[in-house]
């Protein structure tokens, strides 16, 4: 208790950088402070399916529309924003229906849903009961009252090529048939919005809905190199208010230009961004490296971006050799190394053991363990799991008979060898050949 | 008495010479597409005087509607006669004089194109400028190009509903039962035809005196279970029977055909089943008694299924040949070409104004044709233009607000190129571009490898090609985690296909997307390029 009302009490005390931190940080989990700079330009995704939205509430005509790209392009942050702004703009005009086809493929199950999200729109009591009869005519019914009534209802499909996979529909897509039927009658205004990362997601569509579906898809790209950068300076420039002291926020702001105009950064964000180029992978590359950062000094430097980069692309199995195998490991290692490239396509511990005595007959090494030795060691790589048996079957039979294989590729294996604190000559040369 | 007389026929001579005057005022406005009729070719010799002033500020306007007014003249006479060769109205907006003067020649066009024109008259002298800036102009033509409003008119499909309507007329005058299958591809008019049918079918029953139709119309993908069709057909006929409980609706409705009727005035029932496929199961029994209904000695219910498979009945329903009862197939072909224009150009004729050059339209209804003949994506497309060119009308207004609205701001060939290829154009080139380099590189590796006739790999063997290419070009392979990553990633973006394995590294990987999508897609880049010869 005294520690946390110490805390309490320091906490009005809290140096610049901590608070810097915390709005930072505050700012990367928060999809529609990092997307709200795309919707300045015309040209965004963001306004075209404003464009679309809006058009369909303020003429009460029906659309459907697919927003496809890989996950973590911002598809549904974006749409939230576009469904935020429009329920800001006309308050009472829009009412939002979200399936997600992970939970709701089922058509049962979708249809329950829809209604009871409908009722809790309109304040009525939804019976737990309804059969799937009630729950269609009363969504039917509702869909000709909103009509009247000039409300858009806006049906966002979550995880889009779900509904059009579901096994045990046997391919019949009811919820999709009628939810775009329901499009096609003049007396419904709605908005169909499914979202897919499956580029094919309309293909997966039986031909009857496909022909009522619109055609109309946005397509989420990674962002350019300009746009990155403009939204680099945007998450990590502090606001010049009064809450931080003045000469803190003009030290920091210019401590990130300086960064972000580094050869440096640029080499390392364009290694990143070799691997993963959407915009979640970026804000979790950003995050660590502001974590990071030094709170001594409260400024952000190159180092913490490369902590971050190297904690993202981790080899695990490649520091388990580098940091945790002895040098008999690292023997028996290159044993079964040499045993797969001389085409062996399955070899147990006593193989290994001959090749390693072979290696110690041409070598004359010195580190010749006995067999119960190198036993515990096999043991300790199997826990690590750097190798593992190759089958299941013959448990009954000990573990020295059992064909093995290694779960580190060569390349790693070289790679953890060069970086060993103390790996013989020998063994990498043993390796190459 | 003279004098009266000479009054007279002074006024009427006046009023002779301002209907002439008004008469010969009208072709200034209609000029080159009037020439069919040739008191208006005299006129308009006589008046030139008067048409040389007014073409310059009209000229624009006259020859839009020209354009539109020749080519529904010259489509309609093509939907009746032999196919000719159509001449884009643009090109002989001047010349069409003479090629309807060659049409005229035969003479059972003249009746059809004189109509035709004869009601564009009237609304030629009306068809305003159209402004895309103002929202109820460009609402009203969204709406006419709507799929769920219904035209008032179905045209293209007068065939086919002449056939159906005279199976039910016969069926209702012989009081006999009957069963009809309606097939077609999607997008082709069934459902709207059926509802036409059905209020003609009314309306003639109401003509004839005989009793009115009962109608029961199902959409059966709303049905739970597929024998809930015959309680819906059950209630329907018997509202005032308790339902019982002992026999199911299908069994009641057997006893109840099998009888013969008291009352003399029996209603006709008409039964439509759209989406007749979800009926089937796996012992085709639920579709088997529907259509034995039909069959029943006392029966009075005609049948009209409606479905996509053409042979549903033949590969159904085997046994209704036995018993000589299969029911008539009528098919709703795809549209034409021709066709498709038609309907789009119904849909836009009641408008005031023109939208569309007919240009984009006759590339949209060819494009479309040649694809699927599906008519809502045709009205897809056309709205998607429009859409376009309401985007750029108003980008431009945001940047320069005083400027004049130019004229022919009407959706042109390459806004409906634009919407075309929005609409057929698979995002897998654009995405595939766009891809992170390593990614690129797998699947690029992953074209490589499934060239031959091997049609999926191991993981780890299509990590090794990755490496190897890596290596190639001096760039550090990511590890096989990473690896394992980037393809799943891939997988969830439908580009790869990984099945399921409990192993990683013994999951099976095929590719989705076509190779020369992917050598379009990366030909820009000379490594790839290279890679891929």
């Amino acid at each position: 208790m005294k520690s946390f009302s110490r805390q309490i009490l320091t906490m009005g005390n809290e140096n610049p950088a901590e608070k810097a931190l915390n709005l930072i940080r505050g700012r990367l989990c928060d999809p529609t402070f990092v997307f709200r700079p795309l919707s300045a330009s015309s040209d965004s995704n963001y306004s075209k399916l404003k464009f679309i939205v809006s058009t369909s509430v303020t003429e009460g005509c029906n659309n459907s529309i697919l927003l496809l790209g890989p996950r973590g392009s911002g598809k549904a942050a974006v749409l939230d924003l576009v469904v935020g702004d429009l329920m800001e703009e006309y308050p009472d005009s829009v009412t939002l229906i979200s399936l997600n086809g992970l939970l709701h493929s089922e058509d049962n199950c979708a249809f329950k849903e829809i209604a009871r999200q409908l009722c809790m729109e309109h304040h009525l009591l939804f019976s737990k009961m309804a059969s799937f009869d009630e729950n269609s005519q009363f969504i039917i019914a509702m869909l000709r009252e909103c009509g009247l009534a000039h409300k858009t209802i806006i049906f966002v499909l979550d995880e889009f090529d779900m509904f059009a996979q579901a096994s045990y529909s046997r391919g019949k897509q009811r919820l999709l048939y009628s939810l775009l039927d329901a499009m096609q009658s003049v007396t419904s205004q709605a908005v169909v919005v499914g979202i897919s990362s499956r580029l094919d997601a309309d293909q997966l569509l039986e031909k009857r809905v496909r022909s009522r579906f619109s055609h109309r898809k946005i397509l989420f790209l990674p962002p350019s190199r300009e746009e990155i950068d403009s939204l680099l300076e945007h998450l990590l420039s502090l606001p010049a208010d009064s809450s931080f002291p003045s000469g803190y926020v003009s030290q920091f702001n210019e401590k990130i230009k300086n960064i972000t105009s580094d050869t440096r950064f640029k080499d390392m964000l364009k290694t990143f961004l070799n691997a993963n180029s959407t915009v979640n992978s970026l804000l979790k590359f950003i995050f660590r490296a502001v974590s990071s950062m030094n709170l001594e000094s409260g400024l952000l430097s190159l180092e913490n971006f490369k902590t971050a980069l190297s904690s993202m692309q981790r080899q695990p199995k490649l520091e388990a050799v580098r940091a945790d195998c002895s040098i008999l490991e690292l023997y028996l290692l290159v044993c079964m190394r040499r045993l797969e490239v001389k085409e062996q396509s399955s070899y147990n511990f006593i193989s290994v053991m001959k090749e390693y005595k072979t290696i110690h007959d041409s070598f004359q090494t010195s580190d010749f363990y006995a067999q119960n030795v190198c036993l515990r060691a096999f043991e300790h790589l199997r826990e690590r799991e750097v190798i593992c048996y190759a089958e299941n079957r013959g448990q009954s039979q000990a573990g020295e008979y059992r064909s093995m294989k290694l779960l580190i590729s060569a390349s790693e294996l070289h790679q953890g060898m060069r970086s060993h604190a103390c790996c013989p000559a020998i063994l990498l040369k043993l390796l190459d050949h | 008495m003279r004098l009266v007389l000479h009054l007279d026929s002074i006024s009427i001579s006046i009023s002779i010479s301002t209907s002439l005057f008004f008469f010969s005022t009208m072709p200034t406005i209609a000029g080159p597409s009037s020439s069919p009729h040739k008191h208006i070719v005299a006129a308009r010799s006589e008046n030139t005087g008067v048409s040389e002033v007014n073409t310059p500020r009209k000229r624009k306007l006259r020859s839009d509607s020209a354009a539109e007014v020749a080519s529904t003249a010259i489509v309609t006479e093509s939907s009746f006669a032999t196919p000719m060769k159509w001449k884009s109205p643009r090109r002989c907006a001047v010349s069409s004089p003479k090629a309807l003067k060659k049409e005229d020649s035969k003479g059972k066009l003249e009746s059809p194109v004189m109509s035709a024109v004869k009601d564009r008259f009237d609304c030629l002298d009306v068809k305003s400028k159209w402004n895309p800036r103002d929202d109820d102009q460009m609402r009203a033509v969204k709406e006419a190009l709507h799929v769920s409003k219904a035209p008032s008119t179905v045209v293209c499909r007068e065939d086919e509903q002449r056939r159906v309507l005279e199976f039910v007329k016969g069926c209702m005058e012989q009081k006999k039962a009957g069963s009809l299958y309606i097939c077609g591809c999607p997008g082709t008019g069934k459902s709207l035809s059926m509802e036409k049918i059905r209020q003609q079918a009314d309306d003639w029953a109401q003509q004839e005196g005989l009793p009115c139709l009962e109608t029961v119309s199902v959409n059966c993908t709303s049905l739970t279970k597929t024998t809930d069709i015959f309680s819906k057909i059950l209630g329907e006929s018997e509202t005032g029977k308790k339902v019982n409980g002992s026999s199911s609706p299908l069994q009641q409705l057997q006893v109840l055909f099998s009888q013969k009727q008291q009352s003399s005035s029996t209603k006709m029932m008409l039964i439509i089943a759209d989406e007749m496929d979800y009926l089937i199961t796996r012992d085709r029994g639920v579709l088997h008694e529907l259509f034995m209904l039909t069959t029943l000695p006392f029966s009075r219910c005609i049948l009209i299924g409606v479905a996509n498979a053409i042979d549903l009945a033949d590969r159904f329903l085997p046994k209704l040949k036995s018993l000589n009862c299969k029911p008539l197939v009528v098919t709703f072909r795809a549209y034409s070409m021709e066709q498709i224009l038609r309907i789009l150009q119904e849909r836009l004729v009641e408008l005031p104004y023109v939208a569309f050059q007919s240009k984009a339209l006759e590339l949209c209804a060819r494009k479309v044709s040649a694809a699927s003949g599906d008519m809502r994506k045709a009205l897809s497309v056309c709205r998607s233009a429009l859409e376009i060119l309401e985007t750029e009308v108003k980008g431009s207004t945001d940047q320069e607000p005083q400027s004049p609205v130019t004229e022919d701001q009407v959706v042109k060939m390459d806004h409906m190129v634009a919407a075309l290829s929005k609409t057929f154009k698979s995002p897998v080139v654009d995405t595939i571009q766009s891809l992170p380099q390593h990614q690129q590189i797998i699947v690029c590796s992953a074209a490589k490898a499934f060239r031959g006739s091997k049609k999926d790999r191991s993981i780890a063997e299509l990590n090794k090609l990755y490496t190897e290419i890596c290596k190639s070009s001096m760039i550090t392979p990511a590890g096989i985690t990473e690896f394992t990553n980037m393809c799943t990633v891939l997988n969830d973006q439908g580009i790869l296909k990984l099945s399921n394995a409990r192993d990683d590294k013994l999951k099976r990987v095929s590719l989705r997307v076509d190779e020369a999508d992917i050598t379009f897609a990366l030909k820009e880049i000379r490594f790839f390029r290279n890679c891929l010869l």
